[in-house]
């Protein structure tokens, strides 16, 4: 046995939390538990029920009591499996002749009722006990987690009852409905002497079926049981973490002597690694980030950043709102309670009294009660209405009741008045009559009128942050191509003049004239 | 005898068995929680069937006095009793009905948050199919098959049985002069020198002398003295009292 090859954590756990490692312990190796259990105990029932056929309860009842002898075979499968030598289904059934033969007697008659049966097992087995040896060692052993390893064979009696009932009513729902009609309970209860021996047989059966699911996990559990009281008693845990500490020290010993051997054996060898450069440092403006700059010029730094808080001070950067709330007004000086008016409190307080004891009758205390309801029903509707107004505005949405209304345009972009009532009733006229002396103010005229009616016609969410070409994508969102090809046109032209001082060619007016007639002129203004 | 490679191999794959569950926080903390079986949990559950069983006795004796509306009454308790005694008594007594609590066993979510009203109600009105088809045959299966130990509540509301943690008992060491180690020690090895001079009384003599040996000759001194060594470190670690 060597603890460092062990499969479990090895640590003194609580007597609950053994069993639980017991559990797992079977999980894991769960398919060749089961599969030898099933092996052995399937053939010594059939061979059971074909010699006491006629009789199915003595017949359960003596495979009910050989359980002991079949425990040890997982038992030895386990404690193999805990240090990684887990042995083949054959190993494990070959082994079991000679698992059987120590005490076998002792365990199938006065040790049978045992409840501790699968705690003392592996001092048996495992450290081959008998006598005086053993019952010493078992009192040792059972000082603690000996009421645990009782609970858990009076929790299995349970639970061997539960699945086999599990299993029994499980059978019966899936009988066909045809089938289900001829057995009445009464018949089956005659009849349990006579023609329904295989039906009992049947149960049996699901008994030795339930067994193979449950007795390696209690025999698993009883044997973790048993590992951590040893655990406890022998340091394991200690032993494990004391032997590689060991390793390690030992181990760090013989790397040094090694590493000092090596060391002295070769010669230092000089340093060939060139010298690092040191990296230059930006010079440090000793006036810091802040200091003003660029005085000598018109736009000094000064003056840019003043500029630029000024910006940053507006929308759409910084969002401010006013928010107008009635409350209360200046509380007045509490005012002295005059003598009357104390009087008449208490008074008041009389009447009050003399009030609740006329209203000391069950109607007052009804209509008192009623009250509260229709108040508390009241609050509740209130409560929802207010904890889903968000949904229900959506919902008044849906069925027409009138919106916030929405706000106005802005009426201002890049500075150009855009409002309709600002511009002349003919544009595309005046325009042509302002283009020759004054083309900068006509481009400007019908490039406000194209805001202006962007805004209202189309409807469009201009403000006055946006871009001119911001404006222009989205006008080509509205997927009206002569309306934003002629925009693109004015666009480029518009800021050709006024970013670039360039004129636009004189034929432009001409085709710019009759397509805003075109576009706009025959429509009727909202 | 042949050993089966495939066996060895997964093995090695494979850790160690243990029955702790860790949940690892935002802040990267580790949070070790110990699932409960299914022995503690059917003897919780046993507990509370009688005290539920006690409980509707008495009721059913007082309020039979009554007549049909105290058959009323009663069947309306019933249904309290039936339904909403665990989740009352895991979501106000922090995961705690009666049975747990005499266990050192609560209900706790994955994470290790203590239990709400949507799981609690999860896993409670999901009794019903851990039940089926009798006897909470499908609830033991599950509970055996899973590594948490789950049912198939638990599995569906996302909860955890787990063990309370106790506080512990102030150790007593024996007394020894504090010495510093002679060596660096990792946690698990502080902690096992710890052990080691902590639980000195349930080990035997001898076996305290054979464990102290093994680290005798890493600390250079001979095997009679080393536990005596070993307790003074020991000492030196757990710092003034």
């Amino acid at each position: 046995m060597r603890l460092t090859d062990a499969s479990v954590a090895i640590r003194p756990r609580g007597p609950w939390e053994a069993l639980d490692l017991g559990v797992l312990l079977a999980r894991r190796h769960a398919g060749l538990l089961l599969a030898s259990w099933a092996l052995v105990t399937v053939p010594i029932f059939a061979l059971l029920c074909l010699l006491l056929w006629d009789y199915p309860g003595w017949a359960i009842f003596a495979f009910w009591w050989l359980k002991p002898a079949y425990e040890r075979l997982p038992l030895h499968i386990l404690a193999r499996a805990l240090f990684g030598d887990t042995p083949s289904l054959k190993q494990a059934l070959k082994a079991l002749p000679g698992l059987l033969r120590p005490q076998l007697l002792a365990s199938l008659t006065w040790r049978r009722f045992s409840a501790t049966r699968s705690f003392d097992l592996p001092v048996l087995q495992l450290e081959g006990l008998s006598g005086q040896a053993r019952s010493q060692r078992l009192v040792v052993l059972g000082q603690r987690d000996a009421g645990a390893a009782s609970w858990l064979t009076v929790v299995g009696m349970h639970l061997e009852m539960a699945l086999w009932l599990g299993l029994v009513s499980l059978f019966y729902l899936l009988l066909p409905a045809q089938i289900e009609l001829d057995w009445s309970w009464q018949s089956l209860a005659n009849a349990a002497a006579g023609e329904w021996l295989w039906l009992e047989h049947l149960s049996n059966l699901l008994y030795v079926l339930v067994l193979i699911v449950w007795e390696p996990v209690y025999v698993a559990c009883g044997f973790t049981l048993y590992l951590n009281r040893r655990t406890a008693l022998e340091g394991w845990d200690i032993e494990l973490v004391f032997r590689q500490l060991r390793q390690r020290l030992t181990g760090v010993a013989y790397a040094l002597l090694l590493g000092c051997g090596l060391l002295l054996l070769q010669a230092p060898t000089p340093v060939m690694a060139a010298e690092i450069g040191s990296c230059p440092l930006p010079l440090e403006d000793p006036r810091g980030p802040e200091a003003a700059r660029l005085l000598k010029q018109p736009l000094s730094s000064q003056a840019a950043q003043h500029s630029i808080e000024q910006l940053l001070d507006q929308p759409p950067f910084e969002h401010r709102e006013t928010v107008t709330r009635w409350r209360f007004g200046e509380q007045e000086p509490a005012a002295e309670p005059s003598e009357e008016q104390l009087s008449g409190l208490l008074e008041l307080l009389e009447k009050f009294f003399k009030l609740a004891e006329f209203w000391n009758s069950i109607d007052a205390v009804a209509l008192f009660f009623e009250a509260l309801l229709w108040a508390a029903l009241l609050g509740l509707v209130a409560l929802l209405g207010w904890r889903y107004r968000q949904w229900l505005g959506v919902f008044a949405g849906r069925l027409g009741l009138p919106q916030r209304t929405a706000t106005p345009p802005s009426r201002q972009l890049f500075g150009l008045e855009v409002t309709p009532q600002s511009l002349p009733e003919d544009v595309a006229g005046t325009v042509e009559q302002l283009w020759a002396e004054q083309p900068r103010a006509a481009l400007s005229l019908l490039y406000r009128a194209l805001l202006s009616r962007l805004l209202d016609d189309y409807r469009l969410p201009l403000n006055s942050a946006h871009t001119e070409s911001e404006v222009l994508r989205l006008v080509e969102d509205l997927e009206q191509s002569e309306l934003s090809s002629f925009s693109q046109a004015l666009t480029l032209h518009w800021q050709n003049l006024a970013y670039g001082h360039r004129l636009p060619p004189d034929e432009l007016r001409q085709t710019l004239c009759q397509d805003w007639r075109r576009l706009f002129d025959d429509r009727v203004r909202t | 005898m042949p050993l089966n490679p495939v066996a060895r191999f997964s093995r090695a794959q494979c850790p160690p068995l243990d029955t702790r569950y860790r949940v690892e926080t935002p802040e990267g903390i580790d949070l070790l929680l110990r699932p409960a079986g299914l022995v503690p949990r059917a003897l919780a559950f046993a507990i509370d069937l009688l005290i539920r069983g006690l409980l509707l006795l008495a009721m059913y004796v007082v309020l039979g006095l009554l007549g049909k509306f105290g058959m009323g009454l009663a069947t309306i308790l019933l249904f309290l009793v039936t339904w909403w005694y665990m989740v009352l008594f895991e979501v106000f007594n922090q995961g705690r009905s009666p049975g747990k609590q005499l266990l050192g066993l609560r209900v706790v979510h994955d994470d290790g948050t203590p239990v709400g009203w949507a799981a609690s109600l999860t896993r409670n009105l999901l009794r019903f199919v851990d039940i089926l088809p009798f006897g909470y045959t499908l609830g033991i299966l599950s509970c055996l098959n899973h590594p948490a130990f789950k049912r198939l509540g638990d599995i569906a509301a996302g909860t955890l049985v787990v063990y309370r943690d106790t506080l512990p008992a102030r150790p007593s060491l024996p007394q020894a002069e504090a010495l510093h180690a002679p060596f660096a020690l990792d946690l698990l090895e502080q902690r096992a020198l710890l052990g080691f001079a902590e639980r000195g009384a349930s080990l035997s003599g001898e076996r305290r002398t054979e464990l102290a040996a093994i680290l005798a000759e890493p600390l250079q001194v001979p095997v009679e003295q080393a536990e005596q060594r070993l307790n003074g470190i020991a000492r030196g670690l757990l710092g003034p009292t």
